[in-house]
């Protein structure tokens, strides 16, 4: 009797051994490592490194109406602001020039932060190699989708590294909270009412969207400068079009 | 000899003609317009003159709305399920979209229900965006108008949805129709939705669950106030700070009510006003200028939490007064008489719009091409005005004869100058059968320092009267025609009514500072000395900025400007 309590005891303690086993190597599979007992995150770290030059590089495209290097623009206050709709005539609404607002911004800032993230991933490798790691990787490509309330950087950078034993990363995720995608589709909306009616009232959408803040200048020639703004999040899209304007004086068509 | 010279003639005649054909040929030519695929600027699908044409890329003669290439339509967007009217072709295909000249099904609306949120959009825009926040899609075709579309939301129950997770009794604050779709493990380790508590909080003692009071708050989406968070993280009542864990009897009936039941905003602090910069109630009302921010982006604080009610109202504007958030209002504070016809130049109508307590001024277009409306309305809150640019409609006023049509503001601006006439005056009866003249309320702004087209605008205000007189036995002359022409009145009405077509006439600018000449002239020409006038002198005036004055027949008195 009593070797069959032994042995159900030895039976529980392998139980809990493996269980214990299990369990360490699950933590250790996920992607925290910890070096030196500090929880280190692959993904911290890209973010850490991402997050300012991101920043900037939206800063650019969001003043510039969405592209690092507007082609058809209107130069104002030593800026080059990108026609969104545009018509060289006068008395017509806007033909659209781009359709596609958030889209375009993804493509373009995705298309500015390659070389950076390429750099932040190669940090990470040496990071990496600093603590110890043998690491092998594969080339860096990466997109950014903007959503609602956020901004997603997707990384895929296959990556394996080796110390006792390895471990393979396919991709990272950069999450970072934004509200451009809410000032992205309030663009998109003005770009549609204007193309559409000739003009947009811009009271209307401050109403609805509280926190969203609506400059609109209108130039001599007929061009209107828009500057959405988030108030809280103090992020911004500025952008031009030009229709429905009015020559000056009595030039009747 | 003589008829080679006349074939010589012929030849040189035939030059002539040919010469000028071809330069009328040539400069129709120039201002022909060719559909381009793209401008020298960058631009997409313009109606320019050929030069203005990028190389290399397609150009018709014709507008660009004929072309293929440039046709404007719907242009869909299958990524992310967006719409985008007046769309050329080639625009469309160059983004990767789909160009349709009719809006396409999938452009349909519908009704998006996200959790306790709706937006009304089309289908593949629907299942983004529930995707982006985790959702399972739910979309409602057969609502077909935004209105309902919310309404949806707004009338759904809320509740706290109770469910197991990991051995626990969780709980989440939703809808009875999500409650449903969440699933927990039960006991016997089958999967089963969630308990549904209409109204109630998660933290209600008898509820059981792991959630309780906590003294974080938040900006809820959707919502104006500052709501109390419980420890799972859900949103509960309007932030109170005498209902604040720490700060209030925790036994007491008031607070366990309070952290138990789903409170509506008139039942708790401040019920009814806007509670702006409070720190100690967060019941903000969006309609009486308050709305839940981060203290820190205001610079205030409240005393539990980091939220407080923003004031967004405008204490005090430009003009002094103070206005309520999303209020609008017109302002032309330029010299000059604005809405009489005697604009300054340069001077251009500005709405000023009064958002999250700041003063944003739009211009309206220059040239005084727009004007701003504004009217107010009564609402319990007291006056709310609300102003717009729209169209100056001052193109037809002068082709007004009479004064019902000039004063119809359904189709016009303008006003009616009793006692003014347009032109030349010749006769006392010609100023009594028309007895006025139909001008702009607010004149056009022109590009005076470029062309010649302002001098023509202007000189329609030349004037030339003639004035008869009359010699006496003794040789003294006395006026018998239009003797009003000879007084400074006469000479002022005229002058005005130079700045009532445009930036003409002595003029001043918008900051008041008269040109540095009179802006027009007075020309008197005795016509004594002409040999048609024998027994009587004529003398005829005339206004108007770069008008050519003539000498009439008779005698002239002229004024230009």
């Amino acid at each position: 009797m009593k070797n069959k309590r032994g042995q159900v005891a030895i039976f529980i303690i392998i139980a809990i051994v493996l269980v214990i086993l299990i369990v360490g190597i699950f933590l250790y599979q996920r992607e925290i490592i910890s070096f030196g007992g500090k929880a280190f995150s692959p993904e911290s770290y890209l973010k850490d490194c991402i997050t300012p030059e991101i920043q900037s590089d939206i800063a650019i495209l969001a003043k510039q109406g969405g592209y690092a290097s507007p082609t058809g623009f209107v130069t104002y206050k030593d800026e080059k602001i990108a026609y969104l709709c545009y018509i060289s005539e006068f008395y017509k609404p806007c033909v659209v020039q781009e359709p596609f607002v958030r889209s375009n911004f993804e493509n373009e800032l995705s298309k500015l932060i390659t070389n950076k993230v390429s750099a932040c991933v190669d940090n990470l490798k040496r990071e990496y190699e600093r603590k110890g790691y043998s690491v092998s990787s594969a080339g860096v490509v990466s997109s950014v989708s903007i959503a609602p309330k956020k901004l997603n950087i997707d990384i895929k950078a296959p990556m394996t590294i080796t110390k006792d034993t390895s471990q393979t990363f396919k991709q990272f995720n950069v999450q970072m909270d934004s509200q451009i995608y809410t000032v992205l589709a309030i663009a998109e909306s003005i770009v549609n009412f204007e193309a559409v009616y000739g003009d947009s009232e811009t009271t209307v959408y401050m109403q609805f969207y509280p926190n969203i803040m609506i400059e609109k200048n209108k130039l001599s020639d007929g061009t209107k400068i828009y500057k959405i703004s988030d108030v809280v999040t103090k992020e911004s899209f500025t952008f031009a079009s030009r229709g429905l304007s009015w020559p000056p004086g009595y030039q009747l068509r | 000899m003589i008829k080679i010279k006349k074939q010589i003639m012929l030849l040189m005649f035939g030059i002539l003609l040919i010469s000028l054909a071809s330069l009328s040929m040539v400069s129709a030519e120039v201002n022909v317009t060719v559909c381009c695929e793209r401008t020298t600027s960058g631009l997409y699908c313009q109606d320019v003159v050929a030069s203005q044409c990028a190389s290399g890329v397609k150009q018709a003669p014709t507008a660009c709305v004929s072309t293929s290439y440039c046709k404007p339509g719907t242009c869909y967007g299958a990524n992310d399920g967006t719409c985008t009217d007046n769309t050329p072709q080639m625009v469309c295909n160059n983004k990767k979209g789909t160009w349709s000249v009719n809006s396409p099904p999938q452009c349909e609306l519908g009704c998006c229900l996200l959790g306790d949120q709706a937006a009304f959009v089309s289908l593949v825009r629907c299942k983004n965006l529930s995707s982006a926040l985790g959702l399972q899609t739910n979309y409602r075709k057969d609502i077909t108008d935004e209105v309902s579309c919310v309404l949806q939301t707004q009338n759904s129950e809320k509740g706290a949805c109770v469910y197991e997770s990991e051995f626990q009794k969780s709980c989440r604050i939703t809808s009875r129709g999500e409650c449903a779709k969440t699933s927990s493990a039960n006991a016997n380790g089958t999967s089963e939705s969630g308990t549904f508590f209409k109204d109630k909080l998660c933290s209600a003692p008898e509820l059981g669950t792991i959630c309780g009071p906590s003294s974080q708050t938040t900006c809820a989406d959707g919502q104006d106030g500052v709501y109390f968070l419980d420890t799972c993280g859900n949103v509960a009542n309007i932030y109170d700070s005498a209902m604040a864990p720490g700060r209030a009897d925790t036994a007491g009936k008031d607070f366990l009510d309070y952290w138990a039941n789903m409170k509506d905003r008139s039942e708790v602090c401040g019920a009814g006003s806007a509670n702006a910069g409070s720190a100690s109630c967060g019941n903000c009302n969006y309609l009486l200028g308050s709305y839940c921010r981060p203290s820190k982006s205001v610079g205030a604080s409240a005393t539990v939490g980091e939220y407080i009610c923003a004031d967004l109202n405008c204490k005090k504007t430009q003009d002094g007064t103070a206005k309520k958030h999303g209020e609008s209002w017109c302002v032309w504070n330029d010299a000059g008489n604005t809405g009489k016809g005697q604009n300054s130049v340069g001077s251009r109508f500005f709405k000023h719009v009064c958002v999250n307590g700041q003063e944003i001024v739009e211009p309206c277009a220059d040239y005084r091409q727009e004007e701003c409306i504004q009217d107010t309305i009564r609402t319990a809150g007291g006056a709310f005005s609300q102003a717009a640019c729209r169209v100056n409609r001052w193109q037809d006023c002068v082709a007004q004869t009479d004064a019902i049509d000039c004063g119809n503001t359904d189709k016009r601006d303008c006003l009616w100058r009793e006692g003014v006439t347009l032109g030349t005056i010749t006769n006392t009866s010609q100023t009594q059968e028309q007895n006025g003249t139909c001008l702009p309320k607010n004149p056009p702004g022109l590009k005076f320092w470029e062309g010649e087209q302002t001098k023509q605008i202007c000189a329609q205000a030349n004037t030339q009267c003639t004035v008869v007189f009359q010699k006496g036995l003794f040789g003294k002359e006395t006026c018998k025609e239009n003797c009003e022409c000879l007084t400074d009145a006469w000479v002022k009405q005229k002058s005005e009514l130079c700045m009532n077509l445009g930036d003409c006439g002595p003029n001043v600018n918008w900051l008041g500072t008269k040109g540095n000449r009179l802006g027009y002239k007075v020309t008197t020409v005795d016509s004594a000395a002409a040999p048609a006038a024998s027994s009587t002198s004529g003398t005829t005036a005339g206004t108007g900025l770069g008008s050519t004055l003539g000498a009439p027949l008779g005698g002239t008195t002229g004024a230009t400007s």
